[in-house]
């Protein structure tokens, strides 16, 4: 029923997806500048980087989250994947004393779990939902377990650079969502692979018909969410300087909430990673406006809440009117 | 659960069997405990200073925790479903005391002896409470905190829990110690439920907001770690900030110099106490009504005994908190 | 539906094996290993405790079966709970009556379930999308009425409600038993209940059809809604107590219970029992485990384990049945 944004090939100025971006950017830039009609100290440099780091945080969960959703699937593990991937990466950090241990151990956790979800919804044709779903419940529970009641803390300051570090005046964990972000575009827009998910998304059938290699391509999606839910269990780590079994739990729901508030559909086949970054800091930008505006915490909830709405009912009235009298 | 991380891969081969044993084992009485949850390290230590009074006074425990931190319902069903097993003495922090207090009256209807512990669970014939005065602490530290500062200067407040009872009793000593100090000044009051991330966030957009902070109260240790991180990051070194709990990394953060003060909210002790009370009152001595652990103001000049870890602690008796 | 198809062309044992689901297979190893290991397991007390946590838990799954059938989700069936909860017991303190109360909650319901029905049957929006921004405004409007805090203190006529009984039964499992009477004959007797099926497997057909596939699809939410809602009441009796947060969560436990009992997201391939099945098999679990003592953080592994393994069961019996044909 929605058509797939790639295969629309339309001589106009402007492809919906460009336009749905464009719109977020307008809407980020009205936002933004209302907040700073209110305080001027919004706009200051220091909180723009304030801001843009904690979505960076967000972007990075939600990231290899947005190639599974492009590609039909769903993730539900993501969080309970940051929470073990930054316990074990703890432990490694803390017994060996050496940083690289704990990349090494969180980034291997981390695709382990997605390579474990793309073998589940391949081989034993599990619903993704159900599958990541379990896996959510697995991954949880083994952190509770190795971590018994306990946090680990006490980062090395050579690690903890990665998440409070600044290089050229920019802190690190935006560094790093740009690297990720740019990765995630080039593996979208300009390999096989890239076109190849959006096609899987927007019709499998048609896809595995047409020679598509659906089952690898899925088990290395769900692998690439993997490595971005242990890419950022790392600056989670790295940020808080501690970790605790409880730290990934809250983040899935605002996670998918950036993915879809960027424009990328549930049903698959469109969308793209870029925004899921203008979600990611529509998200964090309304929190922190809230905040200024000294808002009680309890509204936040009903504010994500209509974004989430609002945004997709734009998108619809905007592709609907883009498609012409229909 | 009190093992160490080493030999938790000898513990998962040897699960299958605890399964068919723990129900056999039957020398002396059975104690369930609750928790509410197995991400706050606070717990951890109740969990421990139950272990330990237990095994002194020779009875065996059975732990109980929500798999969802917090989760009401599902810690009703727990609590429905422990008294199935009937133990014989069950001790009770509620995840929410309105939500839980049906429950406790008919388990307690049924002859099960219960002990309140930790937090107040409401109007129930509880054999006992045993827990520490939450207003108080918070009064307490506020006040280190405004006397350290001089009396005067901007601070700024991280609550707890909205409606919990360990959250709200808090914020009330808050309260009543700045209106005491007329020329401290309260920028803003949010709440970091407990928690480590919003304690670090909620501090980072403050920061942004306010220009000069000379203080942060946090209701708890998670969300006054996670302050201290965001006041470092932004260069803040040297805003006072003071919390409630004690967990082991918090009290390295007091002789680190980063945390000022903390009230001590002592988990393990109120373990430890609890376990014994109730222990002696079902083997037929009179149980208090209520015994009230004070808290000290743990500091750089007296943390050491916080920094020991639980198991190498030595429990309290009741009688150093009964007879005062 | 799966179930049922698998039975063709076997026989004997094999049949009866292949007629259970995976769901109702963990039910009966768990039921026998939780009485061999602790008898207390089949006291008539446990039998009535897992009976009511059963029932609330149906009362959620009942709904979210015939809203999964069309292909559909809603993950603002928890916050629903807790926003419907708030209202009662908000209106009981306002002084209104208990069927005021009950009404108000209801409109309430519907009007959620009427927003959530328009935005996924007559724009087509994603039906995960769409509730997971009605759950934020509902937990929302729940938390902004409470200022976060539980409420309590209203009519203790609800909780003697919720413990009162029906001959012997407990009045909560009574009537989860005959809300799956009502939602058994509305949909497998009923027209109207071939449409919801029909939508599921494949809405253009209906709509060709000259059905007004739109509004079934919408009546379907609405009326999903307005069970969840009216459930709350049970829940708030249970509690003596309204909490803005309670329900979170309960969503996804209910459509793991749908789902582990055979009803699959697509194309609406599911059976009704199939939640009282899967509703059974996650309570049994939790319940089991808390008599057996087992540490917390492996009952979260079990969970996990439970829910893969019930749909590894199914998916090898398909390709059982599909080889044996």
């Amino acid at each position: 029923m929605t058509v797939p944004a790639t295969l629309d090939i339309r001589p106009s100025s402007l492809s919906p997806d460009a336009a749905a971006l464009l719109g977020r950017v307008v809407l980020i830039v009205l936002i933004a500048g209302a907040l700073t009609a209110v305080d001027p100290g919004f706009a200051s440099v220091s909180n723009l980087l304030n801001m843009l780091r904690q979505a960076s945080l967000l972007f990075l969960v939600a990231s290899g989250l947005t190639l599974v959703i492009i590609g039909g699937g769903l993730d539900l593990s993501v969080g309970a994947n940051l929470t073990l991937s930054a316990c074990l990466a703890a432990a490694a950090i803390k017994t060996t004393g050496n940083p690289w241990y704990g990349v090494a151990v969180a980034i291997g956790a981390g695709t382990l779990i997605g390579f474990a979800n793309g073998l589940m919804i391949n081989r034993l044709r599990l619903p993704p939902f159900l599958a990541t779903f379990g896996m959510l419940w697995v991954a949880q529970g083994i952190a509770y377990w190795f971590m018994a009641g306990q946090t680990i803390y006490g980062m090395p300051m050579s690690f903890r650079y990665f998440g409070t570090g600044f290089f050229l005046g920019v802190p690190l964990p935006i560094w790093i969502t740009l690297m990720v972000c740019l990765a995630c575009s080039i593996l979208l827009h300009r390999t096989t692979f890239g076109r190849e998910t959006y096609f899987m998304g927007a019709n499998q059938t048609t896809a595995l018909l047409s020679g598509v290699p659906v089952e690898r391509r899925r088990l290395l999606l769900y692998v690439l969410s993997g490595l971005t839910a242990g890419i950022a269990s790392l600056v989670y780590l790295a940020r808080l300087n501690a970790a605790e079994p409880g730290i990934g739990e809250p983040l899935l729901l605002p996670a998918i909430a950036a993915v879809l508030v960027g424009g990328t559909s549930l049903f698959g086949g469109n969308g793209n990673i870029v925004g899921t970054v203008l979600g990611a800091i529509l998200l964090t930008i309304i929190v922190n406006g809230l905040n200024l505006l000294n808002v009680a915490a309890t509204w936040h909830p009903f504010v994500n809440g209509a974004v989430v709405l609002v945004a997709i009912i734009a998108d619809l009235v905007i592709s609907r009117r883009r498609s012409g009298s229909r | 659960m009190r093992t160490t991380r080493s030999t938790r891969c000898v513990l998962a081969a040897v699960i299958c069997g605890t399964l068919f044993n723990s129900a056999a084992r039957a020398d002396g009485e059975t104690i369930a405990a609750f928790t509410k949850n197995q991400v706050d390290p606070h717990f951890e230590g109740v969990r421990a200073g139950v272990a330990q009074m237990a095994a002194k006074m020779k009875a065996t425990v059975k732990y109980y925790t929500p798999t969802k931190p917090n989760n009401i319902t599902e810690g009703m069903s727990q609590l429905e479903d422990v008294g199935v097993t009937k133990p014989n003495l069950m001790l009770f922090m509620p995840i929410d005391a309105k939500a839980q207090l049906p429950t406790i009256k008919r388990l307690i209807e049924s002859g099960l002896p219960i002990i309140n512990y930790n937090d107040r669970g409401g109007d129930a014939p509880y054999l006992s409470f045993v827990g520490q005065d939450d207003y108080k602490l918070g009064h307490d530290i506020a006040k280190t905190l405004f006397d350290h500062l001089g009396g005067k200067g901007n601070v700024v407040i991280l609550e707890g829990v909205k409606g919990s009872t360990t959250g709200d009793e808090r914020k009330r000593g808050f309260d009543a110690a700045v209106k005491e100090y007329p020329n401290i000044k309260v920028l803003a009051s949010q709440p970091a439920n407990f928690q480590r991330l919003l304690g670090m966030q909620t501090m980072e957009n403050l920061i942004q907001q306010f220009s000069i902070i000379d203080g942060v109260i946090s209701a708890a240790d998670a969300s006054a770690l996670g302050a201290i991180e965001a006041l470092n990051a932004a260069g803040r070194k040297n805003v006072a900030v003071v919390s409630i709990n004690g967990v082991p990394e918090a009290v390295e953060a007091v002789k680190a110099g980063s945390l000022l003060a903390i009230a001590e909210f002592d988990g393990f002790k109120i373990g430890c106490v609890a376990t014994a009370v109730g222990l002696n009152a079902i083997r037929g001595q009179s149980a208090p009504k209520q015994v009230t652990i004070p808290g000290a103001i743990i500091t750089k000049a007296n943390y050491a005994p916080w920094l020991v870890p639980y198991k190498d602690r030595t429990c309290p008796t009741p009688d150093a908190y009964i007879a005062k | 539906m799966s179930v049922t198809t698998s039975l063709q062309g076997k026989s004997g044992i094999g049949q009866f094996l292949s007629a259970i689901p995976g769901a109702g297979i963990l039910l009966i190893l768990m039921l026998a290993l939780f009485t061999i290991v602790n008898p207390r397991f089949v006291s008539q007390t446990n039998l009535i405790n897992v009976g009511l946590q059963t029932s609330l838990l149906l009362m959620i799954a009942l709904p979210m079966t015939l809203i999964i059938l069309t292909e559909g989700l809603d993950l603002s069936a928890g916050a629903l709970v807790g926003l419907s909860g708030v209202i009662v017991a908000e209106a009981l303190l306002a002084g209104w009556g208990v069927f005021a109360a009950c009404t108000a909650t209801l409109a309430v319901s519907i009007a959620f379930g009427a927003l959530n029905g328009v935005l996924v049957a007559y724009l087509a929006l994603p039906a995960f999308v769409v509730t997971l921004g009605t759950m934020g405004l509902m937990q929302g409007i729940a938390l902004v009425l409470t200022n976060g805090d539980p409420v309590g203190g209203f009519t203790p006529a609800i909780e003697i409600f919720y413990r009162s009984q029906l001959w012997f039964i407990p009045l909560p499992i009574a009537i989860a038993a005959a809300l799956y009477a009502a939602l058994w004959l509305l949909l497998y007797r009923t027209r109207l209940g071939n449409y919801v099926i029909a939508i599921g497997g494949n809405k253009d057909a209906l709509r060709l059809a000259g059905i007004r596939a739109n509004l079934v699809h919408l009546a379907v939410y609405v009326l999903g809604s307005a069970i969840i809602g009216l459930s709350a009441v049970l829940l708030i009796g249970r509690t003596n107590s309204a909490h803005p947060t309670v329900g979170i969560g309960m969503e996804f436990e209910a459509i793991a219970a749908v789902v582990l009992g055979g009803t699959s997201f697509e194309k609406g391939q599911g059976w009704l029992f199939g939640a009282v099945l899967g509703a059974l098999a996650i309570t049994v679990l939790r319940n089991g485990l808390n008599i057996l003592s087992i540490d917390s953080s492996l009952q979260v592994v079990c969970i996990g384990i439970l829910l893969i393994l019930a749909l590894l069961i199914d998916q090898a019996r398909k390709q059982f049945v599909r080889r044996a044909t």
